[in-house]
């Protein structure tokens, strides 16, 4: 255990300061903003106070400079933005998607989120390989207050999916915030399906690769002369390395609980970082995942027994994590995945209806995301001296009804004018005219 | 109402009207023909056996009432008795009835009409999603008419109690989207119960589902439709066979005497009562080309698309479809799980209501949003008003209750709070179309089937008794 937490605590080091340097590129020219007359809500942990009832946000060189409700923009050359007394938070971060390597779900040629069944590589897959910053999705997301999303590839025919990224939804041709930080790993049925049918392959898979990872990273000489072991190609073995004693964290989708104790077995047996994905019976053992510090990004609306394995599904998951101290973000594994991510506002609300408080639910879709990935130094809260990514709202950010109305990411406004806002306007008015349609819009 | 497949209907004047009144058809008026003997074709084989629950008189006093007509009563009173609607209006107006009554206390909550949704999979997708259950699309030919989605329907899904938490008060059936005829949809009273009969909606019109675009040419493209083309030449063939088929029974109908009854078929019944009117067509298309082909293709074989389902591009179209009198069922903002779904944009719904005569709907085609088809709506609403459409509460309410109704056939009967109508009523916490909102109780019929405040009115299934306690999961998987 305390090897695991020193190392945890060098990659902790070794990580923010590689994230500075990321998220520091490509914010220097971002002019100067005070965002004046807001509430605000900081989103940050629950010992502190979470809201300033009327204050204001100094922006300057991408960063948050000072917040307060007695701050004063320091000079003329800062761009005044009234909030009017309407809510802001920090910018939304999408704990997980495909964001960028996805444009259309259903078919092929839009979507590089996962490799064929039969293709032979998997975990030294990279989704940055396949990022697509002209994704149309990017903009539509953050015109609905996403700032930042972790954008995985999830496992085609293999136990392991490949590595993914953190990106920002600036619209830069440079949105990488950090890469390859978590590994995805299919486990429970998912895992079955994936390994002869059985949830004991899937596990006796997962830990036989693990040794195997163990052993090559101490003699890769002994590898030399083979292309595999079992599924995997030595470059993917190679690939788990990281993973092996917790320098990385596994992304692991699992839904029960007995399926959950064995993981956090397996956490103390190797030293593994986990943080779990879909998770519905997670209520079921909260304690235990309290106790071993491993965080879980549910969709709080899960709430049917899709499979044997998720009974247990309630709208109460999230609520009775969180008041076992479990890290909670949210996601949803259908349209919300990544086309809508921009929805993550109704998760958190709809998780408040059944017993979440509204400030950790607002932390569940901006700081806890950033803490899961290591990046709670620079983004997830509006703090001073952290990375400005921050939405005004016109209203109750979790109402349904309520949209952004100034999104601000590393310190720079962004167009919130969209191919959908540009459809929809052209076709308001479907009377003939002069010209046909096509000639209508930017 | 009557039953939809009655014989006089299909041979008879109705269904020439609904011919001529599309212009299409070269049918002749035969005029009301005797049933006659051809008893196997009249008769409705699988007929309801729903019976409402018992009901006390209840009155809802002092609270917000969306109607469903399009009007906002403040402080207003409902009165229910015998399963149906005897009083709306403000609380002022509605006398207290006398006798034993349960009186609830409405004041700071909301009531509405029950919520309908139009395309739902439940009971033909249900939970747990095995392939042993998975029975919604009857892959194996590209016309399936002959299929009834009642067929399939597990009537232990849990997916109906969630939807029931969610308020849902009826709902349509359909097969799914496989096949460019998928079969017959199926109506229900979101009533648990043992067997589908016991849940089907009295007396609603059967739908007949069809299907555009990538699908069909997906799953049949070894054997055809493989495209876009050949999707529309297979609803030819199939309507030109069901056109001939139509007449030979209904010239024997016009004159049994003596002759025997032509053979039946049961996917030309399912295509001939659609001809007639009798069963409703629902439309699952993205496209607005496509939309604007099978209007054509409707006008070309005299039949009515009662409403487009999907619609991802009704926003195109909203003209045309309020011109001919066509719902859109619609997501709030689904978009670019196909390439056909590209063009979504989240005001679509509210782009089709702003037509004059425009018929939105709001549907789920999901087992999580049939739950909170409230809250999509409310999103719809608000993007639309951010483009300066200006629509009110009140008329939204109408995407999940009257339109869904008006397009099933059942407007009659329900969808609306109107006096003489059945029962099916909600009563919220708070104002709906609020995230932190949540169904406080649940009438059908005047019958109190879910009561978030007491565990004893939630339903549980049979798949789920005795496996979790749901009073651990709080009842209904709340």
């Amino acid at each position: 255990m305390s090897m695991l937490a020193d190392m945890k605590k060098l990659f902790a080091a070794t990580a923010s300061v590689l994230c500075v340097a990321a998220v520091m590129t490509g914010v220097a020219k971002a002019e100067p903003i005070a965002i004046i007359n807001a509430e605000i809500h900081l989103a940050g942990p629950a010992e502190n106070p979470r809201t300033i009832r009327s204050g204001s946000i100094i922006i300057n060189d991408g960063r948050i400079v000072a917040v307060g409700a007695n701050v004063t923009p320091p000079g003329d050359e800062f761009r005044i933005i009234d909030a009017g007394g309407m809510p802001v938070t920090p910018g939304l971060f999408a704990p997980v998607s495909a964001l960028g390597i996805e444009e259309i779900g259903g078919n092929d040629e839009g979507n590089d989120r996962r490799a064929d069944s039969d293709f032979p590589l998997s975990a030294s897959l990279n989704a940055e390989d396949a990022l697509n910053t002209s994704s149309s999705i990017i903009p539509i997301n953050a015109a609905g207050g996403v700032t930042r999303a972790y954008t995985t590839p999830d496992p085609g025919g293999k136990l392991f999916g490949g590595c993914g990224m953190v990106i920002d939804l600036s619209g830069s041709i440079d949105p990488v915030t950090r890469s390859c930080v978590a590994q995805m790993v299919a486990m429970g049925q998912a895992g079955a399906n994936r390994a002869g049918d059985t949830k004991a392959g899937a596990i006796a898979l997962l830990r036989y690769y693990l040794n195997e990872a163990k052993r090559y990273s101490q003699a890769p000489e002994d590898y030399r002369y083979m292309t595999n072991v079992s599924e995997l190609t030595i470059p993917d073995l190679e690939a788990l390395v990281p993973y092996v004693n917790g320098e990385k964290p596994l992304l692991v989708e699992v839904e029960s609980a007995p399926d959950i104790r064995r993981l956090i077995e397996m956490q103390r047996e190797f030293g593994l970082d986990l943080v779990l994905l879909s998770a519905r019976e997670a209520w079921m053992v909260a304690e235990e995942l309290a106790l071993a510090d491993i965080p879980v990004i549910i969709n709080p609306l899960d709430n049917l027994p899709a499979r044997f394995e998720a009974m247990g599904a309630t709208l109460s998951n999230a609520a009775r994590l969180q008041e076992k101290g479990v890290r909670v973000a949210f996601f949803d594994s259908d349209i919300g995945y990544t086309h809508n991510l921009r929805a993550m506002t109704q998760l958190a609300g709809n998780a408040v209806a059944y017993g979440m408080s509204r400030e950790d639910a607002l932390a569940a879709i901006t700081l806890n995301p950033a803490i899961i990935w290591g990046l709670e130094a620079e983004l997830g809260t509006i703090q001073a001296g952290k990375t400005a990514d921050i939405v005004i709202w016109d209203g109750d950010p979790l109402e349904l009804t309520s949209r952004p109305t100034t999104v601000i990411i590393a310190g720079e406004e962004v167009d919130r004018t969209t191919r959908q806002s540009l459809l929809a306007r052209r076709y308001l008015d479907l009377s003939r005219k002069d010209l046909p349609v096509a000639y209508q819009g930017e | 109402m009557t039953g939809l497949f009655d014989l006089r209907m299909l041979g008879g004047i109705a269904a020439c009207i609904a011919i001529a009144a599309c212009g299409g058809g070269n049918e002749e008026d035969k005029g009301t023909s005797d049933t006659g003997e051809a008893s196997s074709m009249l008769t409705n084989p699988y007929p309801s056996t729903y019976e409402p629950y018992p009901s006390q008189p209840t009155l809802i006093t002092g609270a917000t009432i969306y109607t469903g007509t399009g009007a906002k009563i403040e402080n207003g009173s409902i009165f229910m008795r015998d399963g149906r609607i005897e009083a709306v209006g403000p609380a002022g107006e509605i006398d207290a009835p006398k006798g034993d009554i349960v009186t609830i206390d409405g004041s700071g909550m909301f009531v509405t009409p029950g919520i309908i949704d139009n395309h739902s999979h439940l009971g033909v997708y249900p939970s747990p999603g095995f392939s042993s259950t998975s029975d919604g699309n009857e892959a194996t030919s590209p016309n399936t008419a002959n299929v009834w989605a009642e067929h399939s329907v597990w009537p232990q899904d849990p997916g109906f109690t969630r939807a029931l938490a969610g308020g849902i008060t009826s709902l349509q059936i359909l097969p799914g989207s496989a096949n460019l005829f998928g079969g017959r949809a199926v109506t229900l009273k979101n009533v648990p119960a043992r067997t589908v009969q016991e849940m089907k909606f009295p007396d609603a019109p059967y739908g007949m589902k069809m299907a555009c675009g990538e699908n069909p040419k997906r799953v049949y493209s070894s054997s055809g439709p493989a495209t876009r083309m050949g999707n529309m030449a297979g609803y030819r063939a199939a309507w030109i066979d069901a056109q001939a088929y139509k007449k030979k029974w209904d010239d024997y109908l016009d004159d049994p005497e003596g002759k025997d009854a032509p053979e039946r078929n049961l996917k030309n019944e399912t295509l001939a009562g659609a001809l007639a009117g009798d069963i409703l067509v629902n439309m699952h298309c993205y496209r607005a080309d496509e939309m604007a082909q099978i209007l054509d293709l409707s006008k070309e074989f005299g039949y009515e698309v009662t409403a487009f389902h999907h619609a991802i591009e009704g926003y195109k179209l909203a003209d045309k479809l309020a011109e001919n009198d066509i719902c859109a069922s619609v997501w709030a903002d689904w978009w670019g799980f196909k390439l056909e779904a590209y063009d979504a944009v989240p005001e679509n719904a509210a782009l089709i209501h702003a037509q004059p005569g425009g018929c939105t709907i709001i549907h789920s085609d999901s087992e999580m949003g049939i739950q909170r088809l409230n809250q999509e709506t409310a999103k719809a609403m608000a993007d639309g008003n951010n483009l300066g459409l200006n629509i009110a509460p009140e008329e939204a309410i109408t995407w999940i209750t009257a339109n869904p109704a008006r397009a099933m056939g059942i407007l009659e009967d329900t969808g609306t709070l109107e006096a003489g109508k059945m029962a099916d009523v909600v009563l919220w916490d708070g104002d709906p179309f609020s995230v932190y909102t949540k169904t406080d109780k649940v009438f059908i019929d005047g019958a109190l089937l879910f009561d978030r405040r007491d565990p004893e009115i939630s339903p549980r299934t049979d798949f789920e008794i005795g496996q979790l306690d749901n009073t651990t999961t709080g009842g209904a998987g709340q």
